[in-house]
């Protein structure tokens, strides 16, 4: 009998702590996936930002902001990742 | 505030005598904004012709041409020079005529002997380089010509050739290459080719000298270092024509461009045969004195009158209004488009939004103050308007920072001795891994408060807007469609409190359930959603595709959480890894390894601060920055107005 709930106590333990490893690479999926998408998004706009810069360099301020708008994506993975991580 | 200046229309008529004495007076104002006469037949303006430049027009500009010559030639610029004393203008003008062409001359001269004696440097230098090969082998250069029954190949060559008719050969073996020299038979030419090509020969012209290669080498690089010498001196010479004329040039460039400024100005006016019209903007605060003025500087005779505007189809220049602490955060709406004239101008708003959101990402006493220290330190060193601008913007966000730092508790990512007196930031890291760790849903929340106020903002002053610029049925559905939008966020806003109860916001959950499970909140709440909805679709139904942006927009504030904790949770790292990892396990018992461990530790600490500071400050400003451009300007903001630019110069170096 003890032996069993000990079992069974060991089981719960172990699939609390699976939960938690689940819960990181969650975490960790939503910010590296998202990171690959920003990245994907901002090599395009990167280059043209540079591009335009190098023609007239009155635009730099615009050309920076456009080149960080995609990191939008990322931010909300990393917000997915916190609330998986705290929440 | 919120509204650009106040602009008058003027129209300035005399007869062509009073030409020079009502620029004179237009320019020493510096307020009126000169509107450019087309010749292109325009309604009241027939007949009229563009103004011929006043006298003295072509040789002001063939000086100041002269001039930015020369100043290009020491790349002297007038911004990143300091002006020390003024000068009177009629004692430069002239020292203008009598030595302008004198230091013009000397500058000449002298640049152009430099560049002569620059190209003297680069044919001795490829002459060095073509006979460095022959230095490994014996004999003179004079012996590689000359025969008339023998053929000389040089070169380089992979491998050392065997070459089975009779030859002489040198070899020397080089690191990257081997050079060699075979001299055989002509007859007996063709085979060494065949057998050259196959050891990878690339042939080196025999250079046109004679003597030992070494001694001709010692001979040109002896040459070299005496012209550049010459180079030298040259260049010492012309520094001091810069160190002493420097100011000089700054003041006569100043004066110059006055005057081609001033003489060029009626190509900017129509005129007849006898008489010419100006036409431009004034503050409307300025039109009376400047009336005044002209009439005083011409005796009378003039006609000065004020037109009739009409804001939406007039190009009315646009100058801001702004009280003082807001002025420098202009610089930030010039980046993204100046107001049209009939637009609220937002920048006061932008001025306190902007260091709210960096302090509220930054939030670290310790980088609050290292980038207060960077702006105070820098404004020594910037010069020019717009950069100055830049750092007043940068400093209050700073001050923002160390205020949010204090209330967050941190500094360089260490805890300060205080619980957070607003919500915890810091993460379960090192010594702080027994805490309680974030708060994060509280954070998270605030953001979201924080994004449907400034939405909320927007979308008011996009009802304002649309009110002041639109007109008849369209104006009343553009307020409603806005109306609409903010009814849309705040109803399915009541509908999430009427099923969920979530921290920082009102639980409406329990109240009373009447259909379906729904209880009186969440059908108000969708009520108002729906009737959001038929707002906007009413102005236009396509944009009922952009509802999700609703929520997308909103989450989007939830980056000032996302971020900051991020640049904490790289500094809590650095923290750990230098301190409890590499620093403090060796002072108890220091070695001569704990001591190289302490100095990792201190490097890694350096280093990780810097890189994380780097990255704070450009995240922080550039996601408020955006937060600003993208998430609340897209609500009511179009800009695109014209620059207010009058006609005339604040003058730095000289006086009349």
């Amino acid at each position: 009998m003890a032996a069993e709930v000990v079992a069974a106590i060991t089981d719960i333990e172990l699939m609390k702590a699976s939960q938690i490893g689940m819960k990181a690479l969650g975490a960790g999926l939503a910010v590296g996936l998202t990171g690959i998408g920003t990245g994907i998004a901002e090599m395009a706009i990167g280059s043209a930002a540079v591009g335009a810069t190098a023609e007239n360099k009155d635009i730099f301020g615009l050309a920076l902001l456009f080149t960080v708008i995609p990191e939008t994506i990322v931010i909300f993975g990393l917000v997915v990742g916190l609330l998986l991580l705290f929440v | 505030m919120l509204k650009p200046e106040q602009m008058s229309r003027l129209l300035i008529v005399a007869s062509k005598d009073q030409m020079a004495p009502v620029i004179s007076e237009l320019y020493s104002h510096h307020v009126f904004h000169i509107e450019d006469f087309v010749e292109a037949g325009a309604k009241g303006y027939e007949g009229f012709k563009i103004g011929t430049p006043l006298s003295g027009a072509s040789e002001a500009s063939g000086d100041l041409v002269k001039i930015r010559a020369i100043q290009n030639a020491f790349s002297i610029s007038s911004e990143d020079f300091e002006a020390k004393e003024r000068h009177n203008q009629s004692a430069l003008q002239g020292l203008i005529e009598r030595e302008l062409p004198a230091i013009e001359k000397e500058v000449e001269d002298l640049t152009q002997k430099r560049s002569k004696l620059d190209t003297k440097v680069k044919e001795f230098e490829q002459k060095v380089a073509e006979i460095a090969p022959f230095v490994g082998i014996p004999g003179d250069l004079d012996l590689y010509r000359g025969y008339s029954r023998f053929v000389v190949f040089a070169g380089f060559v992979d491998r050392e050739p065997s070459i089975s008719v009779p030859h002489e050969m040198f070899f020397a073996k080089g690191k990257a290459k081997n050079f060699m020299v075979v001299i055989v038979p002509s007859d007996q030419r063709n085979i060494v080719e065949g057998v050259l090509q196959e050891a990878g020969y690339q042939a080196v012209p025999v250079p046109e000298e004679s003597g030992v290669p070494q001694e001709r080498i010692t001979f040109y690089t002896s040459q070299i270092a005496l012209i550049k010498k010459e180079i030298e001196e040259i260049n010492r010479k012309l520094d001091a024509i810069k160190e002493k004329h420097a100011e000089f040039l700054v003041a006569c460039e100043e004066i110059l461009k006055v005057r081609v400024e001033k003489t060029e100005a009626p190509l900017r006016f129509a005129t007849t045969n006898q008489t010419f019209v100006a036409d431009g903007w004034v503050p409307s605060g300025s039109v009376e004195k400047i009336r005044q003025a002209l009439v005083n500087a011409t005796g009378g005779k003039i006609f000065v009158t004020v037109l009739p505007t009409d804001p939406e189809h007039d190009s009315v220049p646009v100058e801001y209004d702004n009280p003082s602490f807001a002025k420098p955060t202009q610089m930030l709406m010039d980046v993204y488009s100046r107001p049209k004239y009939t637009e609220l101008d937002p920048t006061l708003t932008l001025s306190i939004v902007f260091p709210l959101f960096f302090g509220l990402i930054l939030g670290d006493v310790g980088y609050g103050l290292i980038l207060l220290a960077m702006c105070l330190v820098l404004r020594k060193y910037l010069k020019g308007d717009e950069g100055a601008q830049l750092l007043i913007v940068l400093r209050n966000a700073s001050i923002s920072s160390i205020i949010f730092g204090l209330l967050f508790g941190e500094f360089l990512g260490f805890a300060l001795p205080w619980r957070p007196v607003i919500f915890s930031r810091h993460l379960n890291i090192g010594e702080h891994a027994a805490g309680h760790g974030p708060n994060i849903p509280e954070l998270l929340m605030l953001s979201i408060w924080l994004g449907l106020l400034h939405i909320t903002l927007g979308r008011v002053l996009g009802m304002i807007n649309h009110s002041r610029q639109d007109h008849g049925d369209h104006r009343i559905k553009a307020v409603m469609a806005n109306f609409g939008w903010l009814a849309v966020m705040w109803g399915l806003l009541i509908v999430i409190w009427s099923i969920a109860a979530l921290p920082l916001m009102p639980d409406l959950t329990s109240l009373p359930k009447l259909v379906m499970n729904f209880n009186s909140a969440s059908i108000a709440g969708a009520l108002v959603l729906v009737i959001g909805v038929i707002f906007i679709a009413r102005d236009s139904a396509l944009e009922v595709v952009e509802l999700p942006t609703i929520i997308s927009h909103v989450l989007s504030y939830t980056r000032i959480v996302a971020v900051g904790l991020s640049s904490v949770a790289i500094a809590m790292v650095v923290n750990f890894m230098a301190i409890n990892m590499l620093i403090e396990p060796q002072l108890g018992n220091i070695t001569i390894t704990g001591v190289l461990l302490i100095i990792l530790g201190v490097f890694v600490f350096v280093i990780g601060q810097t890189l994380n500071l780097a990255l704070g400050i450009l995240g922080s400003g550039l996601h408020s920055i955006r937060l600003n451009y993208v998430e609340f300007f897209t609500k009511f903001y179009k800009g695109g107005g014209t620059k207010y630019s009058p006609f005339g110069l604040r003058r730095r170096f000289t006086e009349d």
